[in-house]
């Protein structure tokens, strides 16, 4: 009898439980979008969802890793700011061990708006961070700007031959630096 | 006038009910003795007179005249019956063996105490559970002239045996009456245990217990405020009391007060329904029969069973706000529940070890301390030669045991009545140190006393000025922040609109619907998205991403694969697309979604906003879900995730369901990748809550993302109206708004 009343008493638990769970719902109304104000600057991580619709040439389609791309020669962005204030290019990248033992020591140059930023000389493979303020008066604010960083020698793939490779690209951007408060 | 309504609601309140239960305890043949009828009767009627107003509540006719009548026709009755008379004076004669100095010095002390606590009751009312949620609810149960389901506080899901009494007090005197209606019950525990002490022949026994119990500074605080614990102590008692009435008598008839009391406990505390327990054990113990033993279900289920009910009813659990996981619902929160019960285990306290002088000395974070005497608790131990020492710690035994549950002081208070007359049995014999245990007590117990040594919640002085409205009722309560900002919000909120608040504000003092943050899962989630638009953390971060050859699928579900050792962790889809050609599918009418856990919050995740989220709200686990059924077969090549950025656990795998209705695997090339979202997800999530019904946002300066908001608040959608008492009011109007 207790068993009884005790088997009633879970089956009517469950039943009250699993009576709470709804019908399938159908989708709901789409919510607008809402437009964010313009940055004042942004650094492109290869793996941004968004990244290639900032992409102008010699960057991989393909996502190495989840988190960064093969480049070619010249890897060049596009970005749009809203402010030409104390802005920082800013590279994150690498050397490849395995290029590098056909290219040797290679210099990377710098460019906004094809100005070229300045040009860093690298003798050994490995991960590198090179940061650098940007004058005022390349860049316009509320205009498109371009940013490029090119590589002297790119390694050359053995016959039958394929896409010539540049370096490892992690992210690329301009970053604002604090300013100064009146 | 204010101070008078106070006194008259609770007055009428307790005649009601004391009226009732002496009608109750006369028909049940109780031969109770002239100084333990009015406890006895008083609670008794309590639980009685609680099922009548909850029957009212309940056909929304809690209209002032009817409960007028209600308590009138108890008094009434009562006085008509004859059953309001005390019992002659010369059946309680066993107290004559109780030394006069004794009697003048316990005199003394209890009425300079009770002096003390009636004033404290009478002030205007502002504790923190009273002033927010227990009367906030009384407040709305009147304007809605009965229950209503408030599925945005978790509170109104436990049961209210002791709150609803505290509805026709109210209606006639306001706040205070309940706080008033309250200190009633303490006053029946204290007389409840110093009669019994008379009751077994030990009165020396009985008066010292009843003022370890009475001056303990948790009771006197918490029996003053529009609390319930003191009240649950009070029936708890007298389920024993009535238990041993009944093993004296062996009258069948009194088995149906032990059941009503019993009953009554759950229905005031859930944590208190061991007395049923302890009542069906005892009943089957003395009569070695089962059939007297079901009488006191039978009655305990009359009380319980309308919460019961009533819970499920509303809130789809019956025992709501626990085991969710079990009976699901769209109102609590899984993790609500889990991270709740495990900050009630401990207060945060890393040693549980510490915890007797925390709850004796210090309280300060258990919210209440005992008193320092209580650090001898222990010697309740010696009670165990004795027979009456024996069935006193058995019951007590079964309520510390829910102790562990919620380590509050205050849910030490029902054990309290067991522990001191035990402690006082056990040291009866050298009376005169247990004379000085309650002086002492007494001394240590007094305010001037207690600012020596703790900072903890109690009583500071005398307010008499405040109690009877010498000083302004607006003024007394102004001096509390609490009340200030459930005032901004009366001043500035339309009456019907809502307002979403972080944290408690004294929401018993505005007809506001106020939301708190954490109250039900509908807050949760209007929280969560304040979060997301000033929380990186818990904005979309992530994308994942299953690339699969084209296919023609009709059903195809997302499953988590991951676990997590960090019970907070959950999963979370801000948005979830599918893909065919680089093209995303329209979300077509048609389609039907479901999730598990969490199948309420599914169209979360497919809304096109960035602010909104569907999240399990359950810690991270195997077998988590997401389905679309598109309505016929469809092809599609790529499903996207969009994440929150702190999901590091989360593993994910897709499923398609074939022509024999069976899931099979669909493997995919998988990618996750960082996302930004282009738009601005604080405006995102103004809309959001405009959309969801909260029109005005109460953000106290220390609360999380009160700066992020405070600094630009058109770029949220909002306008704030005023800042006042550090707090910020603020309106949500997304579309009258420029960024």
């Amino acid at each position: 009898m207790t068993l009884r009343l005790g088997l009633l008493g879970v089956m009517c638990g469950i039943l009250c439980g699993c009576g709470n769970l709804p019908e399938p719902y159908a989708p709901p109304t789409q919510r607008p979008f809402f437009e964010a104000p313009p940055e004042a600057a942004r650094i492109l991580n290869m793996a941004d969802a968004d990244v290639e619709s900032h992409f102008v040439r010699d960057i991989s389609a393909e996502l190495q890793g989840n988190t960064w791309r093969w480049t070619g020669k010249r890897p060049t962005i596009r970005l749009h700011l809203n402010s030409n204030q104390k802005l920082v290019y800013s590279i994150d990248f690498a050397i490849a061990e395995s290029t590098f033992q056909q290219t040797g020591p290679v210099t990377l140059s710098l460019f906004v708006n094809d100005h070229l930023l300045g040009s860093f000389r690298y003798a050994s493979p490995g991960r590198q961070r090179v940061e650098k303020p940007v004058p005022a008066e390349w860049l316009e604010p509320d205009e498109n700007a371009t940013l490029a960083a090119e590589i002297d020698k790119v390694w050359t793939p053995p016959p039958p031959g394929g896409t010539p490779l540049g370096f490892i690209l992690i992210a690329l951007g301009l970053e604002q630096r604090e300013l100064e408060r009146k | 006038m204010k101070a008078l309504a106070a006194l008259a609601g609770a007055a009428f309140t307790v005649a009601a009910c004391y009226g009732l239960g002496s009608m109750i305890a006369a028909r049940l043949g109780a031969r109770l003795r002239r100084d333990e009828k009015f406890p006895l009767a008083f609670v008794l009627g309590a639980g009685v007179l609680h099922l009548a107003v909850f029957a009212v509540m309940a056909l929304k006719i809690a209209y002032k005249p009817v409960l007028f009548t209600m308590l009138s026709a108890c008094v009434a009755a009562a006085l008509a019956t004859g059953d309001w008379r005390l019992p002659a004076a010369e059946d309680a004669g066993r107290d004559r063996s109780l030394p006069v100095g004794i009697r003048y010095l316990f005199g003394i002390v209890a009425a300079a105490f009770t002096v003390l606590y009636l004033f404290n009751a009478w002030a205007p009312e502002i504790s923190p559970d009273g002033s927010s949620y227990h009367l906030s609810l009384v407040a709305l149960y009147l304007r809605a002239r009965g229950f209503t389901p408030v599925l945005t506080n978790v509170y109104s899901t436990l049961s209210g045996g002791v709150d609803i009494l505290f509805v026709p007090a109210f209606a006639i005197g306001k706040h205070s009456a309940a706080a008033l209606t309250h200190f009633a019950f303490l006053i029946a525990l204290a007389l409840s245990v110093l009669s019994y002490g008379r009751r077994i022949g030990q009165p020396l026994a009985g008066a010292a217990a009843a003022l370890l119990v009475y001056l303990s500074p948790v009771v006197g605080i918490d029996g003053t405020s529009a609390y319930n614990d003191v009240a649950v102590a009070a029936i708890v008692f007298s389920v024993f009391y009535w238990a041993q009435i009944w093993d004296s008598q062996r009258d069948g008839r009194i088995l149906i007060a032990i059941g009503l009391l019993a009953g009554y406990c759950y229905a005031a505390k859930y944590t208190a329904f061991v007395m049923l327990v302890y009542a069906l054990a005892f009943v089957a113990w003395r009569t070695r029969r089962m059939g007297p033993a079901m009488v006191v279900a039978g009655c305990s289920l009359v009380m319980a069973a309308p919460w019961i009910v009533k819970d499920w009813i509303y809130i789809g659990n019956p025992v709501a706000p626990f085991a969710n996981r079990y009976f699901q619902n769209p109102n609590i929160h899984v993790s609500f529940e889990r991270n709740w019960t495990a900050y009630l285990r401990n207060y945060g306290l890393k040693n549980l070890w510490t915890l007797p002088i925390e709850a004796t000395l210090r309280g300060e974070v258990t919210q209440g301390l005992l008193g320092p005497v209580f650090l001898a608790a222990p010697l309740a131990l010696l009670a165990l030669r004795s027979r009456h020492g024996r069935r006193l710690l058995a019951p007590c035994a079964l309520i510390l045991a829910t102790y562990f549950g919620n380590v509050g002081t205050r849910f030490l208070i029902p054990s309290l009545p067991f522990v001191a007359l035990a402690m006082a049995l056990a040291l009866e014999p050298a009376a005169p140190l247990l004379i000085l245990l309650v002086t002492a007590h007494a001394a240590a117990s007094w305010p001037e006393s207690l600012v020596r040594y703790t900072q903890a919640w109690t009583l500071q002085g005398i307010p008499y000025k405040a109690a009877l409205r010498i000083i302004p009722e607006e003024r007394y309560l102004n001096d509390h922040l609490e009340y200030r900002w459930a005032r901004l919000i009366e001043d500035h909120v339309p009456p019907g609109k809502r307002v979403l608040v972080r944290s408690e504000v004294a929401t018993a003092y505005t007809s506001r619907d106020v939301l708190t943050g954490y109250e039900g899962a509908f807050n949760e989630k209007m929280q969560d998205l304040l979060d997301v638009g000033w929380d990186s953390s818990s904005q979309p971060g992530k994308q994942w991403t299953g690339s699969f050859p084209e296919r023609r699928v009709r059903r195809l579900r997302v499953v988590q694969t991951g676990t997590s050792e960090i019970p907070e962790r959950q999963w979370d889809v801000h948005e979830l697309r599918f893909f065919d050609a680089g093209v995303e599918l329209p979300r077509l009418a048609e389609w039907r979604l479901q999730a598990r856990p969490n199948p309420w919050d599914v169209q979360m995740a497919f809304d096109n906003s960035e602010a909104t989220r569907w999240r399990s709200w359950e810690t991270l686990r195997p077998g988590m879900s997401i389905e679309v059924d598109f309505g016929r077969e469809q092809p599609v090549d790529q499903v996207r995730v969009e994440l929150s950025d702190i999901d590091w656990n989360v593993r994910m795998r897709l499923q398609a369901m074939d022509a024999n209705g069976r899931w099979t695997p669909l493997p995919a090339r998988e990618e996750l990748r960082q996302m930004r979202y282009a738009g601005s997800v604080r405006r995102a999530a103004g809309y959001e809550l405009r959309a969801h019904g909260v029109d005005y946002l109460l953000l106290k300066d220390t609360d999380y993302g009160a700066q992020d908001i405070a600094q630009d608040p058109a770029r949220w959608g909002m306008t704030r109206l005023v800042y006042a008492s550090g707090a910020s009011l603020y309106h949500v109007n997304p579309n009258q708004v420029n960024p």
